[in-house]
């Protein structure tokens, strides 16, 4: 797989801040790469410098094998700092962007029209911009990052300030661009979102990469071995099954861990807990990538980095 | 070069396209000119014939020059007029603006000398004025040169005027027939012979000096260049700021690079600058022709202040654009503009030094110093008798252009750091500090 973006050994430092620090990083092509961190982690700095907008203090960065500067016609990109020409139509606004991406002619003109009637905002093309909601400003940005037909679409926290439906259309056309076979990467500090679509993630923070997997490995590499149980009585005991190394009651008391042994098959031990007492339901734990991340955190900075970060990611 | 076109296109669209700059640069001098014209004439229409009877108390003598000045006098702005040149007179325009000779339909009532007149009664015994003359103001001497004229509150300003003038004149005539002397021919002995200055030229020939050009075509040139660069110069500045201030700018960074972006802008505004200096040229264009004075701008000089007229728009606007780039608020870049505004502001103080002397020190030193070169080089070019050495021409071209590129260079270092920065604008310490590291 050819690496579209690639990242090596990259700093930026703002004054006394160090925004980026030794980063390394590679985008295979083809990818939904979720680019994770809680606000300030470092992530639209690596953005802003992967498009070229910013250069880093040392270190190189390759996008689609040269720089983006070279390549910015095949990039798509939607800042986090959402903007407009206020007093420009819609139309022409993102006319004026396919020009600038080198996009001319008619095609152009029929392809505004489609992308304003998929993102639902019919009958806007000749209003002013001023004249839309934010959300609705949002949206045509977010067509004028896309109009270009890019091979590389870098998308800022898109979901940002939007309503859960418009989220939903948005994330929608995400996944349609990435079924297209486009290599996608969006930043996010909601890493909810990327755990729903993303087939890769990288995590930052602090300037520094804390993971960079297929969502898939990362889940497994950090599968706490446990299987929840919903039993109808909660004093049922479960340690006497051969694969159960403990159990205890989860923080609500509404229902069992149970921690497996290192070589235990967990779906055979679901068959035996379920002969073995009447149960409500029962699931295999999956942590969820903001206890990853956590769990990240406290193991390189300590647990009040990780409480700081849980409170944060808690409030986003 | 297309990427930098096509934000050259939207910069001058978006800026000479629209409603207010139609209005406030296109409509709004046409309308303020048509205006003037349209007033010229209803100003001269503007009072009726001076109608009534004017009461006068003075020797007989001084009455009758009164009463006859009155009925046949010239308005009395008329002999000065008549000292114009010829271009100006003919002109139809000029001809609308320049007064006509004052319309009357008068009678006189003689008051005896020795009778006291009651002067708050004059509109009771139907007067329009009291002329009261003591035979002492006829006097070789002229007395205590005191004349007493008392008007109706409803006699226009012009009437009074006529009446004040003709009624001074009237004494002076009569000063001088009392003396033997003819007015008509004294006054024609002390009218000064108008001199013509002929300069020798460069080629040998002997031309008129034209000393009304030579005043009037510096500062006409210089605020050609002035409105015209300052205007879209301001333009630059409030649409870089707004690219800022609306989060745009990183949507444009995104697709272009900064070096194109300014480019773009640079060229764009400078499109809006040609119109403006199209129009205006045109204007002054048309007024030469109207008075005929359109030999008065060689080709030479047109080409000069073509020359000098783009290196003060690429001077002017770097700086704008520097300083639009730095802030994100209009009023954060007051702070910057001022040493700027003032360092502009020098060639119009130098202005009446170097038009008096194109080619002394003063002139010659600032022609050398950007970015005053090319205002100070456009009055130099286009007041001086003796025409501007060659060299010393292609020298300041030289160094104005050498200047452009180091602005340029500059103002692009201070753009690509200060595109992205918000929050506090930096001083010109840090400026300065930006270009070293851009």
């Amino acid at each position: 797989m050819n690496e579209v973006i690639e990242v090596n050994n990259v700093s930026k430092t703002y004054g006394e801040t160090k925004a980026v620090s030794d980063l390394d990083l590679s985008i295979p092509s083809g990818v939904l790469c979720g680019f994770l961190g809680p606000n300030g982690a470092g992530k639209s700095t690596t953005i802003r410098m992967m498009m070229s907008i910013i250069h880093p203090d040392q270190g190189n960065i390759q996008v689609l094998g040269t720089s983006a500067l070279e390549a910015k016609d095949n990039i798509g990109y939607l800042p986090e700092e959402r903007g407009v020409y206020r007093k420009m139509r819609v139309g022409t606004f993102i006319q004026y962007i396919a020009n600038l991406k080198g996009i001319r002619g008619h095609q152009l003109k029929r392809d505004i029209d489609s992308w304003l009637d998929r993102v639902e905002l019919p009958g806007v093309k000749k209003k002013k911009c001023e004249e839309l909601s934010k959300g609705m400003q949002q949206k045509v940005q977010f067509i004028a990052s896309i109009i270009h037909n890019p091979e590389l679409i870098i998308l800022d926290e898109p979901f940002s300030g939007l309503d859960p439906l418009n989220t939903q259309t948005i994330g929608s056309i995400i996944h349609e661009l990435h079924q297209e076979g486009k290599t996608i990467i969006f930043s996010t500090h909601v890493l909810q979102q990327a755990e729903e679509i993303c087939d890769r993630i990288v995590m930052i923070d602090k300037g520094h990469k804390v993971i960079d997997d297929d969502i898939n490995r990362v889940h497994e590499a950090h599968n706490p071995n446990l299987i929840q149980v919903e039993p109808i009585d909660l004093s049922a005991d479960f340690t006497s099954l051969p694969d159960v190394e403990s159990q205890t009651l989860t923080k609500d008391g509404d229902a069992i861990h149970l921690k497996l042994r290192a070589d235990a098959d967990p779906v055979k031990l679901i068959q035996s807990i379920a002969t073995s007492a009447p149960i409500k339901g029962i699931e295999i734990v999956k942590p969820t990538l903001t206890e990853i991340f956590i769990n990240k955190v406290a193991e390189t900075e300590g647990h009040d980095a990780a409480n700081a970060t849980r409170e944060q990611l808690t409030h986003a | 070069m297309r990427k930098v076109l096509t934000v050259a296109w939207r910069e001058f669209r978006d800026t000479a396209m629209t409603k207010a700059f139609i209005l406030g640069a296109i409509v709004m001098p046409v309308v303020t000119i048509g205006l003037f014209i349209m007033v010229i004439p209803l100003l001269d229409s503007e009072d009726e014939p001076l109608t009534g009877t004017i009461a006068i108390q003075a020797p007989s003598d001084v009455s009758d020059e009164i009463e006859t000045l009155m009925n046949e006098a010239a308005h009395p702005l008329q002999e000065k007029l008549d000292e114009l040149p010829d271009f100006v007179t003919n002109d139809p325009i000029a001809q609308n603006m320049l007064p006509q000779a004052t319309e009357t339909n008068l009678t006189y009532e003689r008051i005896p000398l020795d009778t006291e007149f009651d002067r708050k009664g004059i509109a009771d015994e139907g007067f329009i004025a009291f002329v009261s003359i003591p035979d002492a103001l006829l006097s070789q001497d002229g007395g205590n040169n005191e004349l007493e004229i008392v008007v109706q509150n409803n006699l226009t300003v012009d009437h009074t005027d006529f009446l004040t003038r003709n009624t001074e004149t009237a004494i002076v005539n009569t000063r001088l027939k009392r003396l033997g002397h003819q007015p008509d021919e004294m006054r024609k002995l002390l009218k000064r012979p108008n001199a013509v200055a002929m300069r020798i030229q460069e080629d040998g020939n002997i031309e008129t000096d034209n000393e009304i050009a030579r005043t009037i075509l510096p500062i006409a040139f210089m605020m050609l260049l002035w409105t015209a660069a300052f205007t879209s110069g301001n333009y630059l500045l409030t649409t870089t700021i707004e690219e800022k201030s609306n989060k745009v700018i990183e949507v444009l960074l995104s697709a272009i690079s900064p070096m194109q972006l300014l480019g773009g802008k640079i060229i764009g505004q400078a499109g809006v600058s040609a119109v403006i200096l199209c129009m205006y040229g045109s204007a002054a264009i048309i007024g030469l022709l109207t008075f005929a004075m359109f030999d008065v701008v060689s080709i030479t000089q047109l080409i000069l202040f073509v020359i000098y007229f783009i290196m003060g728009y690429f001077m002017i606007a770097t700086m704008m654009v520097a300083v639009g780039s730095a802030v994100s608020e209009l009023t954060d870049a007051q702070s910057l503009m001022g040493p700027m505004m003032i360092l502009l502001m020098i060639p119009f103080f130098l202005w009446p030094i170097i038009t008096d002397h194109p080619h002394g020190t003063v002139a010659t030193v600032t022609s050398y110093i950007p970015p005053l070169t090319p205002f100070i080089m456009i009055i130099r070019t286009s007041t001086a008798t003796e025409p501007i050495a060659i060299g010393e021409l292609i020298l300041t071209i030289g160094v104005g252009y050498l200047a452009v590129i180091a602005m340029v260079w500059m103002s692009a270092r201070i753009f690509r750091i200060g595109i992205l920065m918000q929050g506090k604008p930096p001083n010109l310490w840090q400026l300065l500090l930006w270009v070293k590291r851009g």
